[in-house]
């Protein structure tokens, strides 16, 4: 359904998008994660058709993205703005909003009668917007993108901001979304939400995809190790040196930073090694924690980074 | 156009909703005209009447024509008219100056005339500025017309008597002579209102063509004249605080979501600007309205006036659509706008009479549509079409409107 080829995008010096390649099937739900500057909304400006001056091509459902305007009727896009009126209600936002694709009035209004129960406002379908909370509007936000039923559902970090309630009810609805046959490709920084909603994710840095697959297979390539997550009263650099020697098959740093470190190894009994390593190189270390491999450790060893940085 | 429309139609939808900028920028001109027509329109005060300046031009010289120049100058009267008796010239000449209220001419023979029971005329000149000042001297130079007419046909035999003793030496008139006229005189006194038709003295009142009082000048003539000039000023407030819009709706990200839908950016920079012509012709005609219904204003013909306020709301929203092309953000707008639209205003005669402007402030005002709509607007009062005022802010608009399209389709592209 859709075919990303070498996208390249550049603001000056700084590389947005590196050859970003990607292939999306229908009713696939793909979460696309990664830190601040990886490229994930420059990726979702340019599929939606808002941003210029890249090279590459997308081919949506056979045809290329950005030459045939009517492939816009097909594309949906969440953005992260609240972008709608605050001064009309849900309903005339939705009316508003499906009014610019080319969908019949009388089913227009069916879909957004539909869209208001589906995202639990329909009680508050007349009231006007700037009265919601937050997540209503994060809600509204979400449901603007489907009125037009689009084959591909763009989402730019739909959870931004809002109650554990609403973000369930917002992943639950990109789940049937995705359920009922729409391609979906939604960015955030919390992997517990791709986790529980995508079929497929995928972890970008710096403008190119790390590594993408199903949760397993991502956390199959940390392999079957232990994750110890060092804290304590110590500098990156000092930590890196410290274990430096110990690096290798059976030790990995996979991520450091002043007073937290977090290293895979193959198993338990490398970890008095490494402790007596640190307390040799007099590293204050205040805490240790072994954790099994999950998709957060997939994100540290691949871009080395926390999803909050 | 569908998208077009609904875009307009959603625009115009959540202006009503929050309306209260539009109620304030319609009524701050509608409250300024009203203040500065009542502090500043000529009136009369507690019943008193000013002072009325009367030219008065006797060419007869006459026995009657000095009685009626005595009349003019009792003391009685000297309390409302002011008299000068001047010759035709000077007060033809004053008259066009302004500087009296009437002037009352007085004919050639006008004593042997009327003595003669011929009818005479007596013009007099009114000067429309004054309001209803000449009235009362119109109506003072009728009433003795009819005193006259009516003097004369009932003491006709007198009249007689009285005609030949004005050709005769004044040394030769003996009071043997007078008293049998006298003496008939007083028996048809008594009877004399059954004589006073037809009117022997008739008057012919005329209106200068002085610059400035071509019609006659009222308190709605000045809520006329400060009106317009109000009225495209708020417009151009209005269409301002409207089509910022733009700029906010391209921070927020609504406009990159409208750019994700299949709405082409034509489409939209489209609505934007008819958005800001519909809702400025919305506020003018509200502003027509309470100008005609509460001032009283007379605005002329109803069509041309229509058509001048739609050039002058399609040059508005092309300026500002231009304008928030080039200026980075709100803020900027706010800041940058309103200086701009009180210059204009200044310099345009919103907020002053041109003709009271230093001339190189009338030559800026030129630039501004302000002055091309008091114009205009001042021509249609008139019963005239406002051509040139109609080509200048239409030309004018659609050259914005030139630059302004492909300025914002940059803008909105970013």
């Amino acid at each position: 359904m859709l075919e990303i080829r070498n996208l390249t995008k550049s603001y000056g010096d700084i590389q947005a998008l590196d050859r970003f390649s990607l292939e999306l099937g229908k009713g696939e739900v793909l979460g696309l994660l990664g830190p601040n500057g990886a490229g994930k909304t420059t990726l979702i400006s340019i599929l939606a058709g808002t941003l210029g001056g890249f090279t590459g091509t997308v081919n949506f459902l056979g045809r290329n993205l950005f030459a045939d305007r009517g492939l816009k009727n097909r594309l949906g896009v969440v953005p992260q703005e609240m972008a709608f009126y605050e001064d009309l209600s849900a309903r005339d936002n939705l009316l508003f909003w499906g009014g610019l694709y080319d969908v019949p009035k009388a089913e227009l209004k069916r879909r957004a009668g539909e869209l208001l129960e589906l995202v639990e406002l329909a009680g508050r379908a007349k009231e006007p917007v700037k009265n919601f909370s937050g997540g209503m509007k994060r809600r509204l936000n979400t449901a603007i993108g489907l009125l037009h039923r689009p084959d591909l559902l763009l989402l730019d970090e739909p959870t931004v901001g809002i109650d554990v309630q609403a973000k369930v009810s917002i992943l639950e609805i990109i789940r049937g979304v995705g359920a009922a046959g729409t391609a979906v490709i939604f960015t955030t920084h919390q992997l517990a939400e791709v986790e529980t909603t995508c079929s497929r994710i995928a972890i970008m840095d710096h403008g190119r995809i790390l590594a993408q697959g199903t949760l397993d297979e991502l956390v199959r390539i940390v392999g079957e190790r232990d994750i110890l997550e060092i804290s304590g009263e110590f500098a990156a650099a000092a930590f890196s040196g410290a274990v430096r020697e110990l690096a290798g098959n059976d030790v990995e740093l996979l991520s450091v930073a002043d007073g937290l470190a977090v290293l895979a190894v193959t198993d338990t009994e490398q970890i008095p090694r490494v402790m007596g390593r640190l307390f040799r190189e007099k590293l204050a270390v205040a805490d240790l924690k072994i954790k099994t491999p999950s998709l957060e450790t997939v994100f540290l060893r691949l871009t080395g980074r926390s999803l909050r940085d | 156009m569908r998208r077009l429309l609904l875009i307009l139609g959603s625009d115009v939808r959540r202006h009503l909703k929050a309306p209260l900028p539009i109620i304030i920028f319609i009524l701050i001109p509608l409250m300024m005209t009203g203040l500065i027509g009542m502090i500043f329109a000529p009136r009369v005060e507690d019943g008193q009447l000013p002072p009325i300046q009367v030219l008065l031009v006797d060419h007869d010289q006459g026995l009657v024509s000095k009685l009626l120049v005595g009349a003019f100058d009792n003391d009685q009267m000297k309390k409302t008219l002011q008299v000068t008796v001047t010759d035709e010239a000077e007060g033809r000449k004053r008259m066009r100056k302004g500087s009296a209220s009437a002037m009352v001419v007085i004919p050639e023979r006008f004593t042997l005339d009327l003595l003669d029971a011929r009818p005479v005329t007596i013009e007099v000149v009114k000067n429309p500025a004054e309001q209803f000042l000449p009235d009362v001297v119109e109506e003072f130079v009728n009433t003795m017309a009819v005193v006259l007419s009516g003097a004369v046909q009932a003491f006709a035999e007198e009249a007689k008597g009285i005609r030949a003793m004005l050709e005769s030496p004044l040394g030769s008139i003996s009071w043997e002579m007078l008293s049998p006229q006298l003496g008939r005189a007083q028996k048809k006194m008594i009877a004399a209102e059954r004589y006073l038709n037809p009117l022997l003295v008739r008057l012919n009142t005329q209106e200068t063509t002085a610059a400035g009082a071509r019609t006659r000048f009222t308190q709605a003539d000045l809520f006329a004249a400060i009106l317009p000039g109000m009225a495209i000023m708020f417009l151009l407030f209005i269409v301002q605080t409207l089509m910022r819009d733009i700029l906010s709706e391209r921070t927020d990200g609504k406009l990159r979501r409208m750019m994700t839908t299949p709405l082409r950016p034509l489409e939209l920079i489209g609505a934007r600007l008819l958005g800001g012509w519909v809702m400025g012709m919305a506020v003018l005609l509200v502003m027509v309205a309470v100008g005609t219904l509460v001032f009283r204003v007379a605005w002329g013909p109803f069509g041309d006036f229509l058509l001048l306020g739609a050039a002058g709301a399609f040059w508005t929203a092309a300026f500002f659509a231009l304008f928030h092309a080039l200026v980075r953000n709100r803020n900027q707008a706010g800041a940058l706008g309103a200086p701009l639209i009180l210059a204009f205003s200044l310099f345009g005669g919103s907020m002053m009479n041109p003709e009271a402007m230093p001339k190189a402030f009338r030559a800026v005002g030129i630039l501004t549509p302000n002055r091309w709509f008091i114009d205009g607007a001042a021509l249609v009062r008139e019963g005239l079409f406002p051509l040139a005022a109609l080509i200048v802010l239409a030309g004018s608009g659609l050259l914005l409107l030139a630059l302004a399209v492909p300025a914002l389709r940059r803008r909105i592209s970013e």
